[in-house]
């Protein structure tokens, strides 16, 4: 019997995601960040649910109590680091230096092992709560491992001058990766470290074109290698969609699990489009939405002093508005543009990207799958507190 | 999907055990007080009505993803749009969550958290700043105060991260420097003292680690004369000497990472300026003050200014801006301060008229009018006015 691959759906909508996220950031918003937790759990339920291998939705199960209290378990250890190292470091820093930089350095890289720690172990914690057809996926705990690794791999990277960038990527994932389970398969990635150098072609290319430009520049002192420099860049940002695509297929292409395995179309070209369209559909979007905002201060101003409706407005009106009044709007407005950015990235970026990784990815040789035995539940108190409360980005 | 006579709807859905990875297609029927469907192993499962449950928040809009209530594995997705209508209509409680588990948990770190960071802030931060703020070298403190400077600056001007000017008029400058050598703290300072102008109109003045003394140009433009300003300042250099803002600044470089932290990316920046606002408006404690107010006595005495401007102007300030004012707050947390206006002011009363003033007529003029502005106020500017540096701050202008 041949086993038709198993396509995957993406089942978000534009409008929808729209609603859900200005509902909950306005809500995050409103109640000082406290409302993130559950801002997140629901964002994410949705996108979990969005993508549909074989037609079954992921389900999210990780709830906003969870996610607090591990945020909470997190404060109480970071915050004696943040609070006393620093200020001894501060200390050090301003008698032995007479300046900032080392405290923030030594600060830095005090806080580089934990972010790692932070990473592995909030990856453990959504697997724990990643479901399909009703069966958990599990990260196997190994945090040292990966803390050590991802010191030695990021130094050797900075190290080349980013050159070994692709092979840590890989030897992370693999790490990451071989300890990973769908219930009771455990995943394997294949390959080597040196596979996902051909993904990086581009970059390289970019960048090399851009190095000799600026050092064509510098040496023959002609005004020509400028265009050089620029072609260059444009390569690289070019080629860093060409990564995106290609080290997404190539990591997942060399995934197994339960004999099954996984066949990718990403194409650099759509998220180009996806990276321009958006951009330009989110500033258009802020610009009118501020023009609007302009509007509604003018016919409130108007509202507060009839005089100006009927002598017309003049941008000299607005210094004479109570200055409290000029507070409020400024404030309002600034949480309005930090809101909307938020939400129309959302709608615009994230969800257009995750469906095109999704819409292009299948699952091959499936028929394992169906005698996958479910899991232990991974009861893990911290959920994912420590990369809440470390600034990483933005990564679900 | 079919309709039957009583009242029943039946379609398929699929079936998730929880066990296996294997989709289980199902025939369901939905009754009015349950549903029911039959997968290819066992007995046909029947849920009732009122202890249905959907996913929420799922991005398919026409289907519905059940489970039992207290049920954590097992799910049943209907796709089709008129089955998952009926189920919504018929379920009664299919939005309401599960309770919340570990409560108790949840309170504990809740608990611990809050304790750990009143802890901190509270206790170890401010005993360690107090700790550290007299063994911290010259030079550091000086770093210190010029790092903190800069955020302040930035913090006050209006949004557009660009530092708020100083204000640099040569004459005004030359008047403030005469000022500041009638006012020399001599040996108490193990650095020269920096006293800059800021060009903003709240009524203020604040030291900062390292000798840096600023003041506000309101403060200038509220002062009646420049004993005022010179007792302010006097004021100010007695912190400087005692090392207030040195423990507070290192208090701030304590609180700041943690207050970040608890507020998340959202509001860091925020935060960020708060705190710097409350530099600026320090409420440094009663001892502090008092211990500033008394080096201040000694400082205007030695130079031969009347001590009892200090508690002049502050009062003046309090009667025609309440004590919500900056400074008004900062200094009106002295109980002793009306006695020791009095006290200041009868040990005055004789001499007065002896004192020579902080600074010449010519001198205030040009310090009133440090920061290229308007007139400065007092009694000296109403008349008497030279053309010559008339023309000068009119240049002053349109530069």
């Amino acid at each position: 019997m041949i086993f038709h691959p198993l396509k995957t759906d993406y089942a978000g909508r534009g409008a929808p995601m729209f609603r859900l996220a200005l509902k909950t950031g306005l809500l995050t918003v409103l109640t000082l960040g406290f409302y993130r937790f559950w801002m997140k759990t629901r964002m994410r339920r949705y996108y979990w649910s969005a993508i549909r291998p074989g037609g079954q939705p992921l389900e999210f199960t990780g709830t906003a109590t969870e996610m607090l209290t591990g945020f909470l378990t997190a404060v109480v250890f970071l915050a004696f680091y943040i609070g006393i190292v620093n200020l001894l470091l501060m200390f050090f820093s301003f008698s032995l230096f007479a300046g900032q930089a080392p405290a923030y350095v030594v600060s830095f890289v005090g806080l580089v092992p934990l972010i790692f720690f932070a990473q592995y172990r909030a990856r453990r914690y959504i697997f724990a709560r990643t479901r399909w057809r009703g069966i958990r996926f599990g990260l196997e705990p190994g945090v040292k491992g990966f803390v050590w690794r991802s010191i030695l791999w990021w130094s050797a990277t900075v190290l080349t001058a980013g050159l070994l960038f692709p092979a840590q990527v890989w030897s992370l994932e693999k790490y990451r990766t071989d300890r990973t389970w769908y219930g009771d398969a455990q995943f394997a990635q294949g390959g080597d470290w040196k596979s996902l150098f051909g993904a990086m072609k581009h970059v390289y290319l970019g960048a090399a074109i851009a190095g000799g430009g600026a050092a064509a520049e510098y040496f023959l002192e002609d005004e020509i290698w400028l265009v050089a420099i620029a072609m260059g860049a444009v390569w690289t940002a070019l080629g860093w969609a060409y990564w995106k695509a290609h080290r997404f297929k190539r990591l997942t292409e060399q995934k197994t699990v339960a004999g099954a395995g996984f066949r990718c179309t990403p194409r650099p070209g759509k998220l180009v489009g996806i990276y321009l369209g958006g951009s330009l559909a989110i500033s258009g979007i802020l610009f009118a939405l501020l023009f609007v905002f302009g509007i509604a201060v003018g016919v409130l101003f108007g509202v507060v002093d009839e005089d100006v409706l009927e002598a017309g407005m003049d941008i000299t009106d607005l210094a004479q508005l109570p200055a409290w009044m000029g507070l409020v709007a400024g404030i309002f407005g600034y949480f309005t543009v930090f809101l909307f950015w938020g939400v129309l990235k959302e709608v615009f970026i994230t969800m257009p990207i995750a469906r095109h990784f999704a819409e292009t990815t299948e699952i091959v040789n499936g028929e394992g799958l169906s005698a996958v035995r479910q899991r232990d539940r991974d009861d893990f108190v911290e959920a994912e507190g420590f990369a809440d409360a470390l600034p990483l980005g933005d990564g679900i | 999907m079919s309709t039957a006579p009583d009242n029943t709807l039946s379609g398929f859905g699929d079936y998730f055990d929880g066990a296996r990875a294997r989709v289980q297609r199902v025939a369901v029927t939905v009754f009015p007080d349950k549903v029911m469907f039959e997968p290819a192993e066992g007995k046909p499962v029947i849920w009732r009505a009122d202890e249905l449950r959907a996913l929420p928040d799922q991005a398919d809009r026409t289907g519905i993803v059940l489970y039992r209530a207290g049920d954590k594995l097992a799910r049943l997705a209907v796709p089709d749009e008129t089955i998952a209508g009926a189920l919504r209509a018929n379920a009664p409680q299919l939005t309401r969550r599960p309770p919340v588990e570990n409560k108790g948990r949840i309170a504990g770190w809740a608990l611990g958290a809050v304790a750990s960071v009143a802890l901190i802030i509270f206790v170890l931060v401010p005993i360690m700043a107090n700790q550290l703020a007299t063994r911290l070298p010259p030079d550091g403190e000086k770093a210190l105060g010029d790092a903190t400077y800069e955020q302040i600056r930035t913090a006050l001007s209006e949004g557009d991260f660009v530092p708020l000017e100083t204000c640099e008029a040569p004459d005004g400058l030359a008047a403030l420097d005469a000022m500041i050598a009638r006012l020399d703290p001599g040996d108490d300072l193990p650095y020269p003292l920096e006293v800059s102008v800021l060009d903003h109109p709240m009524a203020n003045a604040f030291a900062l680690p390292g000798g840096r003394v600023v003041l506000f140009r309101g403060l200038i433009e509220e002062a009646s004369g420049p004993d005022e300003v010179a007792a302010v300042l006097a004021h100010e250099i007695g912190h400087v000497v005692n090392r207030d803002p040195t423990r507070d600044a290192l208090r701030l470089a304590g609180s700041v990472g943690v207050l970040g932290l608890l507020f998340g990316d959202f509001a860091g920046g925020t935060v960020v300026l708060v705190l710097a606002n409350q530099l600026i408006n320090a409420k440094y404690s009663q001892a502090a003050e008092s211990g500033a107010d008394e080096y201040a006595h000694a400082l205007l005495t030695d130079a031969g200014l009347p001590p009892s401007a200090l508690g002049t102007f502050f009062e003046r300030i309090r009667a025609e801006h309440g004590d919500a004012e900056g400074i008004t707050a900062h200094f009106s947390s002295h109980p002793q301060m009306t006695a020791r206006i009095e006290a200041a002011l009868a040990a005055d009363a004789g001499r007065t008229a002896e004192m020579v003033p902080s600074l010449n007529r010519s001198q205030w003029r040009a310090f009133s009018r440090v920061c290229g502005g308007a007139e400065g106020s007092g009694e000296d500017s109403a008349h008497e006015k030279a053309p010559a540096s008339a023309q000068h701050w009119q240049d002053g202008d349109e530069s």
